[in-house]
């Protein structure tokens, strides 16, 4: 599961265009996959035997055996784009031949490679002021890491937090309603108007965004954005940290940020300095405005992109052979990602300081669900059943989700815009696909427990769901939101009933101790029983599900970089139950400090009730670093009260 | 505590005299709720704290999700099918009956999607099902829309039943879907049950209510409540032999046979209809003999397969809060409290190996009330019996 969800997840227009690069994984054959692959302990592989040969012969392996291998010490983590990640897929290919797949048509491997940004730096930036001084160094200035490369030129406009709050969401908020930016530069601060509280907070929080605010800036024709962290918010004054973005490009506009003294330079001879400018506008008065500067600059951007290939590992049990035409949308795809950190989890780790360099081997997440799918492969192989089937199952092993969903979105958007079918099953494209089905953290069941998400997606699925559970007999949780940080989101945005199993958020959620031990490998047997036999009846029925539109609780224009306040619970996803039920609570994090513990049910957060994890999610919007809230949680059935300090994050 | 309305969805034939009596509540709640108030506190006193829910019930689960609301779950004799009622087809808002395959999870409908059903139960030895319907009744298609508009209009009302006279027994092949009317009567016929060896029917009937035979004060009485007229009858697998068992004032219903074939267990409601106990009486109607005393609701029971213990239904704890408990089938013992969840639980039916218990709760917080499945700990159920005090009996109960 990532930890970050873009709002481009939700937007399909505003994704971006991959650029297909042939790969050298491309080229690679089976049998050199099968060569490279260094065998886990219970096979001697040192010799394989040629692919057919080895797919009848082999004895295939366990869930267990696939998440022992996926987790080790020598796939480390398997980072997107690295050694461990290349080695993973090669197994995954390796077990797709032997359990009896194909290659999807016009393919001639599993493996699919796509090319993304692992990361940018700043090479240069500079900035001209009135034709007389310029600055550099990134003490001083840096790209955002979005930024297009190239320099605008333009007298400046101070445009406030440069916000707009849609008036649908009660409070209207627009920076930009007085302000004519065309083809000015805009300088506008980070964050949100400070001094506000409560919904109002929440609604600006929502929308403060970094790369929203670039949009807007775009969106009314300025040439470049400005950005500086406000002496009243923290880290004031200081330039923004290139982060490691990975929906880098296409903002379509040159953007920086800037140092405090730098903004306090293009400032002079304006009507207020910045500190004054940014009080005025703290209390989120609508009607105070920003204004035009005195000074005019030359922009000049230089950042540079690292591009590296990751790759997805796909394959398809075909179904039996239908006339074309006779079954209405002819695939089903299950899948799971099986990237994950690494070592140094490019951000996404929640590892303390220390122990972020060690390997983060994601048994949970998410080599539990890679060897789910591949063990649905196991259970629905061989002739006996394809004979029954009438939909062709592909089986996708995503790379690249932990850094946003981005194999499965690759996936999508080129099969939703390529696809040339021949007849019913010849052909793949993403409209034929009648339901994706996900697995993602799918080791840690207790109880009999098992959270099946995004039901709202079709009508269809409790009753599937109902049926498929009889003989299996897990407690089943049905939540409804198809809104979900993994890659099922991919295909829901094509409008996709699509499904997601998931048995639960933990302590060693992205943190080096998600480890093959913690696994319950009997439990995450009968998750693939369960997945296998929900695939099974989605590929016999002769009728697919129909997709139905969930009303998104709440927008989410804004990005995770809005909500700053760390208070160091950890949500446990799993159990639906009113409030907000804690899995956990960070060591030494504000939770703790306040006695919070495991177990513990919040009710009310400051001054917002909570119901459900958006509650949650909307109370913590609204609070401020290093200000002190009352917090109501339920624990052993007592109604209790403490106060939480939250912290900014580290 | 739950609210009226949270009660108020649960739907299912063992209930009705609930659902009835809810009705009348709107005028009588006042007077209600002294009494109920008075029970639950002298309940907490004398119940024994020694076993919670989770020693008799394990990895409780939800066993229905699709559709509104379902409930009355009852078995073939090898446990392999459940039959069932549901709210999940398109164009009927009303309950149909459904056979659900253990061992595959495969559902099939078994009704033919008209009308109003209710109650079914499966014929031992062929597998036919018998349940009430009123699908011959040619208002169905209007009242089937007029149910739907009434949803779709957003508007909310609390369930009720209506005991619709139409209501008769109809058996079932599913495998041919060959339909035989067991029960033409004006009157509603429901909660019918097979004996063990499949040649009787057990039924409740508010027949008595349409016999054109009333007073001016019964004539009143059915235009309120109808289940007032509700009297328990058995009648052979073949449609011969109709007997009347019961002759009270008041809602007779729900009666099942014990595994031997040998009594019947039954609820009877009080004649103003706000209180209900189980009784037992031989398959002849002989020998009745009242087992609870709570002075609350309680109904539903149904006999474990070891012939030792019946399960049932009771709101002793709580005017909306329906949990199951436990009696030994001679009802000398104190009842013993089995769930301890928020919500409704009740309609309590063990599997015929008797190692699993499914009964209808809304423990999820839903709007409708659905079927869920646990193991059932048959020894932690004797030693909590073999624990339980014995029963003070009113004089009522002795009778």
């Amino acid at each position: 599961m990532t930890n970050q969800m873009s709002s481009q997840m939700r937007h399909p227009n505003s994704s971006r265009l991959f650029q297909h690069a042939l790969s050298p994984l491309l080229t690679f054959g089976l049998v050199t996959t099968a060569v490279l692959w260094v065998a886990p302990v219970q096979l001697s592989a040192q010799q394989p035997a040629p692919a057919a040969q080895t797919a009848q012969t082999a004895q295939t392996a366990s869930v267990e055996e696939h998440v022992r291998y996926l987790a080790s010490e020598k796939l480390a983590g398997r980072l997107t784009g690295g050694p461990g990640e290349t080695l993973a897929a090669q197994y995954i290919a390796l077990q797709l031949e032997r359990l009896g797949a194909a290659p999807l048509p016009g393919h001639s491997t599993f493996l699919h490679p796509f090319e993304f940004t692992s990361g940018s730096k700043d090479v240069g930036t500079s900035l001209a002021v009135n034709n007389t001084t310029t600055i550099e160094g990134t003490d001083n200035i840096q790209a955002l890491s979005f930024s297009d490369n190239g320099d605008a030129s333009g007298n400046l406009v101070f445009a406030g937090y440069g916000l707009r709050v849609p008036d649908s969401d009660d409070f209207g908020y627009d920076s930009y309603a007085t302000l004519d930016v065309k083809d000015k530069v805009v300088v506008v601060l980070r964050y949100f108007p400070e001094d506000t509280e409560g919904d109002v907070r929440a609604s600006l929080a929502r929308y403060s965004g970094i790369r929203y605010k670039a949009l807007l800036a775009r969106e009314h024709g300025a040439k470049a954005m400005l950005l500086v962290t406000g002496p009243h918010s923290p880290n004031g004054g200081q330039v923004m940290p290139m982060t490691f973005d990975t929906a880098v490009s296409g903002s379509g506009i040159i953007a920086a940020s800037i140092s405090g003294e730098v903004a306090n330079q293009l400032f002079e001879g304006a009507e207020l300095n910045l500190a004054d400018a940014q009080a005025s506008l703290d209390t989120a008065n609508p009607h105070v405005a920003g204004f035009a500067l005195s000074t005019s600059v030359k922009l000049d951007v230089k950042v540079e992109r690292e591009k590296r290939t990751g790759t997805n590992v796909i394959g398809m049990l075909p179904a039996a052979p239908q006339e074309a035409g006779s079954v209405e949308r002819p695939w089903v795809m299950v899948g799971a990602h099986f990237d994950h950190l690494g070592q140094g989890g490019g951000g996404n780790s929640l590892a303390d300081a220390s122990q972020r360099t060690a390997i983060h081997y994601g048994a949970d997440d998410n080599a539990s669900g890679t060897a789910a799918v591949l063990d649905i492969a196991r259970r629905l192989g061989g002739d006996e059943r394809r004979k029954a089937r009438k939909r062709s199952i592909v089986l996708a092993l995503w790379s690249g989700e932990e850094l946003g969903l981005l194999g499965s979105a690759d996936f999508t958007k080129q099969a939703a815009a390529t696809g040339e079918p021949t007849d019913a099953h010849r052909g793949f494209k993403l409209e034929d696909v009648a339901a994706y089905i996900n697995f993602d953290m799918v080791g840690r069941s207790r109880d009999n427990k098992l959270s099946v998400q995004a039901t709202g997606s079709s009508d269809a699925w409790p009753g599937l769901l109902e049926r498929s559970n009889v003989p299996v007999g897990f407690d089943l949780s049905l939540q409804s939101d198809p809104y979900l940080p993994t890659d099922s989101a991919s295909f829901h945005r094509y409008e996709i009933p699509s499904l997601n199993f998931f048995t639960g958020s933990h302590q060693d959620y992205h943190k080096p101790s998600d480890t093959v031990d913690t696994i319950a490998y009997d439990e995450l047997d009968r998750v693939a029983q369960l997945g296998s036999l929900v695939v099974r009846k989605l590929s016999e029925n002769d009728e697919a599900p129909k997709f139905l539109q969930v009303q998104q609780t709440r927008q989410d224009a804004g990005s995770r970089d809005s909500v700053r306040a760390f208070t160091g619970t950890i949500p446990d996803y799993a159990t639906e139950i009113e409030g907000l039920l804690l899995g956990g609570v960070m060591a030494g994090g504000p939770a703790e400090e306040a006695g919070l513990r495991k177990g513990d049910v919040i009710v009310k957060f400051g001054a917002v009730e909570v119901k459900n994890i958006y509650d949650y999610t909307y109370a913590l919007d609204a609070v401020k670093v290093d200000v002190t809230l009352p917090v109501v949680f339920m624990r052993d059935g007592e109604r209790m009260e403490t106060e939480i300090t939250p912290r900014a994050r580290g | 505590m739950t609210t009226i309305k949270q009660i108020a969805t649960l739907s299912c034939t063992t209930i009705h005299g609930l659902a009835t009596n809810l009705g009348l509540a709107t005028l009588a709640l006042g007077l209600l709720a002294v009494p109920v108030e008075a029970t639950e506190h002298a309940a907490e006193e004398s119940a024994p704290a020694a076993f919670t829910e989770s020693d008799f019930l394990k990895r409780s689960r939800r066993l229905i999700f699709d559709g509104k609301r379902s409930g009355e779950g009852y078995f073939s004799p090898d446990g392999k099918q459940m039959v069932f009622q549901s709210e999940r087809i398109d164009d009927n808002p009303f309950y149909q009956i459904f056979l659900m395959d253990m061992e595959t999870g495969d559902v099939t409908q078994v009704s033919n999607g008209t009308g109003k059903t209710t109650c079914a139960f499966i014929e031992p030895g062929n597998g036919h099902v018998l349940f009430s319907s009123t699908h011959h009744d040619p208002e169905s298609a209007r009242l089937q829309k007029e149910e739907l508009d009434f949803r779709a209009s957003g508007a909310e009302r609390r369930y009720s039943w209506d005991y619709d006279p139409q209501m008769d027994l109809y058996i079932v092949d599913p495998a041919t879907s060959n339909e035989r009317r067991l029960t033409t009567a004006l009157g509603y016929d429901a909660e019918a049950s097979y004996s063990p060896d499949g040649k009787w029917v057990v039924f409740s009937s508010m027949r008595d209510g349409y016999d054109g035979e009333l007073t001016a004060e019964e004539k009143k009485i059915l235009e309120v409540d109808p289940s007032y007229f509700g009297e328990l009858y058995r009648i052979r697998t073949d449609g011969t032999g109709l007997e009347r068992l019961t002759s009270v004032p008041g809602y007779d219903g729900g009666p099942f046979y014990f595994p031997n074939g040998e009594r019947i267990i039954w609820r009877r409601f009080s004649e103003d209809g706000l209180t209900a106990n189980v009784w037992s009486m031989k398959a002849d109607g002989s020998d009745q003999r009242q087992l609870t005393d709570f002075g609350a609701m309680s109904w539903a029971p149904y006999v474990h397969p070891s012939g030792e213990y019946i399960l049932f239904a009771s709101n002793k704890h709580g005017f909306s809060n329906f949990e199951v408990f436990m009696i030994d089938v001679a009802g000398t013992k104190e009842p013993v409290r089995i769930t301890n969840t928020d919500d409704f639980d009740g309609l309590p039916v063990p599997t015929p190996d008797g190692k699993q218990l499914v009964w209808t709760s809304s423990r999820h917080a839903g709007k409708g009330a659905q079927l869920y499945v646990a193991q059932w700990s048959h020894e932690t159920a004797m030693k909590a019996l073999a624990a339980a005090p014995l029963r003070g009996m009113t004089e009522e109960g002795s009778r």
